[in-house]
């Protein structure tokens, strides 16, 4: 298994701690607020960590704001004790007209190249022809992307499959997408971590698709300083976006029991230094030893230097895995 | 197949040959030969070449300084045995197109030369991703090898050019080179600087600089340095798309760090420019396979019939000519290496 680096320059915090960004938490909380005061919804209750299947009583508690969420004892993932059904989950992305994060102008469109050129060198380093890929949703998230991959992806087909509401277990179209299409590739990018069940994302894909499809992954994640530091005050921290929020270990625990090759693992998240600078700098009486003097001291080239030793230590918020079925 | 094995040379790369068979599993070295009789060593050793053909070997590993070199890989194949040999294959090559010979009229033999360098992890990586087509076509590459001279590096037989053939180049330099030929094919064109600047008593390079161009109009510049007082290797390829670079090698000394490959893809911008400074991919490497993996090749060539990818006689003859053609590039050094072959004949 491969663990690369992404390196490059970090992100404008605007993008991840101003107004639009704001407004986006607020509406994704208090969909999750009405949620819960709809006696009428359905949730299952977990009694087990969804990455490694440790005891949920050997776990300990992450935050109690809007849902419980516990923090895995054995894989260091953090999830929601109890999750909606699938159906509930998509509907509520639906009626959210403004649920995609909001536009980040040229990081965006960075975004969307690192994704396609992380594809491109995948494809080269597995010697695998990954003609066609199946974007899952993602184009949903992020309006720009299938703009983005029709105009870059030069010998590459791309098929998209929007977020819709789906059959009772949300897979079914999925499911005939994949039969239909026999994409060599699947984009899964931003969506493992807010699915009720992401074992049964996982085995709907690896039982559908020809054995040697390269599945790409792109997920929150646990390890990150972020959310070591941070915990549920993260600006990261959406629950209802976060219901299975995977360690690197977890998730690699997880994909290999569902039947795939690891190919790589990654973290190539760009904003856990600047989030914890902001923080830092924005809560003046708090005090953590060594991090509140680091991150008010850090100059914006130890900043860099923080986030790129945090992706050699697969230690930042986002995570990448190539998969191979 | 477990093949019978003669190492000839039992010195340091020897002896890393021989840990490297053992990993391997098919390999039984029967005998070892060296000038001084180990006490320690863990197999029969004897001090006279011919005599580890009493052992009956199938194999014979030459790890011995490069003057016996050819005489050692022809005596092996004349007596019908499959041959490893370290590089730099002989001196020059003239003994290159000897071993051929020899290679030639005992075409059920397997030569290979130890040109390790192109199965490290990060060289085969950078391979897969040019051949891949999606970097694009090759413009150029540079690459700069070098180390602090060495140990009794005035007295050290690599510096006897009677023994050696030449300097840094030929010893470490040659491994770039052969890097190059292998990523752009053979460099038909070349400038040079040869230099001599701090172990001015001993009479080879400890600088060469090369700028070399292939017949597709790539254009390739090295570095081989004695005087490289921070241990160096950087290898960079810039194609049409984006770059690669390797920085450090695994070696057995571990002086030049963790093999890292960087690759990057170019963003561009609505005008189809390329943006400056692209988001790069880092991969490092911490493990040197490449001992394990030239034992496995020789071992599956000789005992498979699979082909001899790395470390073919023909690649050994191109990159021996590509240093000779460095070395004559420069007016100065090549009068003096002239100078020098006149007062030898004298």
């Amino acid at each position: 298994m491969q663990t690369p680096v992404f390196l490059d320059h970090l992100p404008d915090i605007s993008t991840v701690t101003g107004r639009k960004p704001e407004l986006y938490r607020l509406a994704r909380n208090r969909a999750l607020t009405d949620l819960q005061l709809n006696d009428n919804a359905a949730w299952h209750s977990r009694s087990t960590c969804p990455a490694c299947g440790e005891d949920i009583a050997r776990s300990r508690i992450f935050s109690r704001n809007f849902l419980p969420f516990h923090r895995c004892q054995g894989c260091n993932s953090i999830y929601s004790a109890k999750v909606p059904a699938q159906q509930e989950l998509d509907r509520l992305r639906q009626e959210l007209p403004a649920a995609s994060p909001p536009d980040s102008g040229e990081d965006r469109e960075f975004e969307f190249i690192s994704l396609l050129n992380w594809i491109s060198l995948t494809e080269a380093r597995t010697e695998t022809r990954l003609e066609t890929v199946l974007d899952y949703r993602f184009c949903s998230q992020a309006p720009g992307f299938e703009d983005a991959a029709s105009r870059l992806s030069h010998k590459r087909s791309w098929r998209f499959l929007p977020l819709q509401a789906g059959a009772e277990d949300g897979y079914g179209q999925l499911r005939q997408v994949l039969r239909e299409h026999a994409p060599k590739a699947v984009l899964v990018q931003a969506e493992m971590d807010r699915v009720a069940d992401p074992a049964l994302l996982l085995r709907t894909i690896r039982e559908t698709v020809a054995k040697g499809t390269v599945v790409f992954i792109g997920t929150s994640c646990a390890d990150g300083l972020e959310y070591e530091i941070l915990g549920a005050d993260s600006p990261s921290f959406i629950p209802l976006d976060r219901l299975n929020l995977f360690s690197v270990k977890g998730f690699e625990q997880l994909a290999r029991d569902s039947g795939y090759t690891v190919l790589e693992a990654s973290t190539p998240g760009r904003r856990d230094a600047v989030l914890l600078e902001q923080h830092f700098n924005s809560a003046e009486n708090e005090h953590i030893p060594f991090w509140s003097s680091f991150f008010r001291e850090a100059s914006k080239d130890r900043l860099r230097d923080l986030q790129i030793l945090l992706q050699r230590s697969l230690k930042s918020g986002v995570m990448r895995f190539a998969l191979q079925t | 197949m477990t093949l019978r094995t003669a190492i000839i040379g039992y010195g340091k790369m020897g002896r890393i040959r021989h840990e490297a068979m053992e990993r391997h599993g098919g390999f039984e070295v029967v005998v070892a030969c060296d000038t001084q009789i180990d006490p320690d060593a863990t197999v029969p050793m004897v001090t006279d070449p011919l005599a580890v053909y009493g052992y009956d070997p199938d194999v014979i590993v030459c790890s011995v300084p490069n003057m016996m070199i050819p005489d050692v890989v022809c005596e092996a194949l004349a007596r019908g045995k499959h041959v490893f040999s370290e590089k730099p294959p002989g001196r020059n090559s003239q003994d290159v197109r000897r071993m051929r010979e020899a290679e030639a009229a005992n075409p059920g033999l397997v030569l290979k030369f130890g040109f390790n360098h192109r199965v490290h992890d990060a060289i085969e990586e950078a391979k897969k991703l040019i051949d891949a087509g999606t970097m694009g076509d090759l413009y150029f590459i540079r690459g700069v090898y070098g180390k602090a001279g060495g140990p009794n590096y005035a007295q050290n037989w690599r510096n006897d050019p009677e023994q050696s053939g030449g300097g840094i180049l030929i010893d470490q330099g040659i491994h770039m080179l052969d890097l190059f030929q292998m990523f752009a094919g053979r460099f038909t064109e070349v400038q040079s600087f040869v230099q001599r600047k701090f172990w001015t008593e001993v009479p080879v390079e400890d600088n060469a600089f090369a700028l070399m161009k292939n017949p597709d109009g790539v254009i390739a510049s090295v570095h081989s340095s004695a005087t490289q007082w921070q241990h160096t290797f950087r290898l960079e390829l810039y194609m049409r798309n984006g770059f690669i670079s390797v920085d450090g090698i695994l070696s057995a000394s571990g002086s030049y760090g963790t093999e890292v490959l960087t690759v990057a893809l170019n963003r561009l911008d609505k005008d189809g420019n390329p943006i400056p400074n692209p988001e790069c991919q880092e991969i490092r490497f911490t493990e040197d396979l490449s001992w394990d993996k030239e034992a496995a090749e020789f071992h599956a060539a000789i005992a498979d019939g699979m082909p001899v990818r790395s470390g073919t006689s023909g690649q050994a003859l191109d990159v021996m000519e590509l240093v000779e053609a460095i070395y004559a590039a420069d007016p100065e050094w090549n009068a003096q290496l002239k100078s020098r072959v006149i007062s030898a004949a004298e």
